[in-house]
């Protein structure tokens, strides 16, 4: 008996590490990349790639995983990289302090959504989401003496001068962000989310507190994405109205939903693949966003689940196994 | 005394450009269920094909203004028949793909015309006098008789044809509507038809005063979302009042402090409204 309990624990641990050889092996991939690519901007580019992706995941641990629908995510990335900025910018607090201030106001904003937001659901939630970050959006036109109106404030203190050490500090965010992400949506806890996106009454009527599940998601959905808005900010040494807009808010859904949406990694995996197709479709400048929003509305329309998830789909199908729970 | 007339004739037209978006807006919702995003897409596009026919290509005003509506009309129906209805199960599926569209559209218009606003010509050129002191060109004037008639037009065509009481049905329940006859996809084109006409109308009549512009959609489709959500998602009556209270208050709020503030307005009361009585002024279906 004490064998046997004992050869489980070990095979459980075999599973655990197994499912996560595949993350290992991407973290270890992106870990090596310095070594091999000199290009700074390839760097750069791939910095931008990592806060993205923890903007992206945050979102998608709201709407992909909980279900709902916000169109307002810059009301935490701009409300974390205001926070940042202004903190910088008027009290020269370095980004040690500066961003976990800033995701900790960002949380804070997600509670002050997060409570109202009870009330609504679906397209209702996703216009008033849309309406909140709005509101903060032209209140920094508003107070434009402090907040230097739509330019911004330059001249924010950078994290680190040495570009490939900022790329490994990009890297350990999107570890440690997307990590505890994961570990939300992979626990019981995540199962809770689930049901609640599925249906909302049977997940109350087994005993979910689907109020307080929904609460909490907001807060932590706010707390990742400021952090990596503050980030933003200390890494483009700027910060302006464009990290507030509806077009940053609409980029972060139309990224996670061409990766696939509930799946924390399909997200990331979209951000990274429309960034590059961005920057790869520079050859065609003049057509580059004509191609690059119909690559995004074909995507809608024809992969409806998703890049990744259609992806795993299709290998399952091809090497045979049975098709199990989707996206997983 | 001055400053009142010119708040009343400004707001008038003001209210009515966003009655004729917010109605179509409010139709498919109603209808459909579908939030269309690329609504005041359709709008932008009615100003920029106006402006090609009438003044790229020099056909007549009523030539151009006819196959510029038509044409919004049909580009809706493609949307909602190849774009919209294979996505129609999923509320967010739809919001996403009309947002990509309206983007879509945008770049297209950026890439054929260029980032700069274009002029259209007047429809009809002459200044007019109102109540003897305030200024108005006749282009407004006109845009508010053209859409004072359309909301007429509307209402008798939804309460006193067939085709009408149809897509009332069907906005009322979708499979009674089935289980006597009428085809809810049918219904639908028809539905985004007609929401794209009036779109596209809006920016037809528009173009003329405030040019034609690739970013032009974005500020009506949030004026547009705070007079259906004021007036209750769904509730044509509502979109009506409700675009009453909101043009004229922005009139009142641009005229008394800044435009700033105008903005900060539309989004306070979609948020507000969405909190405090999230069905709206006349609105029946609630948020929750």
């Amino acid at each position: 008996m004490k064998m046997r309990s004992k050869e489980s624990w070990r095979s459980r641990c075999l599973s655990i590490l197994g499912r996560m050889v595949p993350y290992l092996i991407v973290i270890g991939a992106l870990s090596i990349v310095p070594v091999f690519v000199k290009s700074y901007y390839i760097i750069d580019l791939l910095i931008l790639c990592n806060i993205y992706a923890v903007f992206l995941a945050s979102w998608d641990l709201l709407t992909g995983y909980t279900g709902q629908i916000s169109f307002g995510h810059s009301l935490f990335i701009g409300g974390g990289a205001y926070t940042a900025g202004l903190l910088n910018f008027y009290l020269h607090l370095s980004p040690l302090i500066t961003i976990p201030i800033a995701g900790l106001v960002a949380a804070g904003f997600g509670l002050g959504l997060g409570i109202p937001a009870l009330r609504l659901r679906g397209p209702y939630l996703a216009l008033a989401t849309f309406a909140a970050s709005g509101i903060l959006s032209v209140l920094t036109s508003v107070f434009w003496k402090y907040t230097g109106g739509e330019d911004g404030l330059y001249g924010i203190s950078s994290l680190t001068d040495n570009i490939v050490a900022k790329y490994y500090l990009s890297l350990a965010l999107l570890v440690i962000c997307c990590g505890a992400l994961l570990l939300i949506v992979k626990s019981r806890y995540g199962i809770g989310l689930l049901s609640i996106r599925e249906d909302e009454i049977a997940s109350m009527a087994s005993g979910i507190n689907t109020s307080k599940y929904k609460i909490v998601i907001f807060t932590v959905s706010g707390l990742f994405a400021g952090v990596a808005g503050a980030f933003y900010c200390h890494n483009q040494l700027h910060v302006g109205t464009e990290e507030l807009s509806l077009s940053l808010s609409i980029l972060v859904v139309l990224m996670s939903v061409a990766g696939g949406i509930g799946t924390i990694i399909g997200p990331i995996f979209g951000g990274y693949l429309l960034i590059f197709l961005n920057e790869w479709l520079r050859f065609v400048e003049d057509f580059r966003m004509l191609i690059y929003t119909g690559a995004v509305v074909m995507i809608l329309l024809f992969l409806p689940r998703g890049i990744l998830p259609t992806f795993i789909l299709m290998v399952r199908y091809l090497i045979g196994t049975r098709i199990s729970r989707s996206g997983d | 005394m001055k400053l009142l007339a010119e708040i009343l004739v400004y707001g008038a037209v003001q209210s009515a450009v966003y009655a004729l978006l917010a109605l179509g807006f409010c139709l498919i919702f109603g209808a459909a269920g579908v939030v269309n995003l690329a609504h005041t897409a359709f709008y932008m596009v009615g100003a920029y094909l106006i402006y090609t026919f009438m003044d790229l290509l020099g056909l007549g005003l009523y030539l151009s203004l006819l196959i510029s509506v038509i044409g919004v009309g049909v580009i809706g129906m493609i949307v909602q028949q190849f774009f919209i209805r294979p996505l129609m199960k999923s509320e967010m599926s739809v919001m996403m793909i009309t947002l990509a569209i309206a983007y879509f559209v945008q770049e297209l218009i950026l890439s054929f015309y260029g980032p700069v606003d274009r002029n259209v010509r007047r429809f009809v050129e002459a200044k007019l006098t109102i109540f003897g002191m305030v200024d108005i060109d006749s282009q407004r004037m006109l845009t508010l008789a053209v859409a004072v008639v359309l909301i007429v037009l509307l209402w008798l065509f939804l309460n006193k044809t067939k085709a009408g009481k149809a897509i009332l049905a069907v906005a009322q329940d979708r499979e009674g509507a089935i289980f006597i006859g009428i085809n809810p996809d049918r219904v639908f084109l028809q539905v985004i038809f007609i929401s794209a006409l009036l779109a596209s109308i809006a920016g037809a009549f528009i173009s003329p005063t405030l040019g034609a512009r690739p970013h032009m959609w974005e500020h009506p489709l949030i004026r547009c979302f705070a007079v259906v959500i004021l007036g209750g998602l769904g509730s044509l009556e509502g979109a009506i009042l409700a675009a009453i209270i909101i043009g004229y208050s922005e009139v009142v709020v641009s005229f008394a402090v800044s435009s700033y503030l105008g903005e900060l307005l539309a989004f306070i009361i979609i948020l507000g409204v969405l909190i405090k009585m999230p069905s709206g002024l006349m609105g029946s279906k609630t948020g929750t």
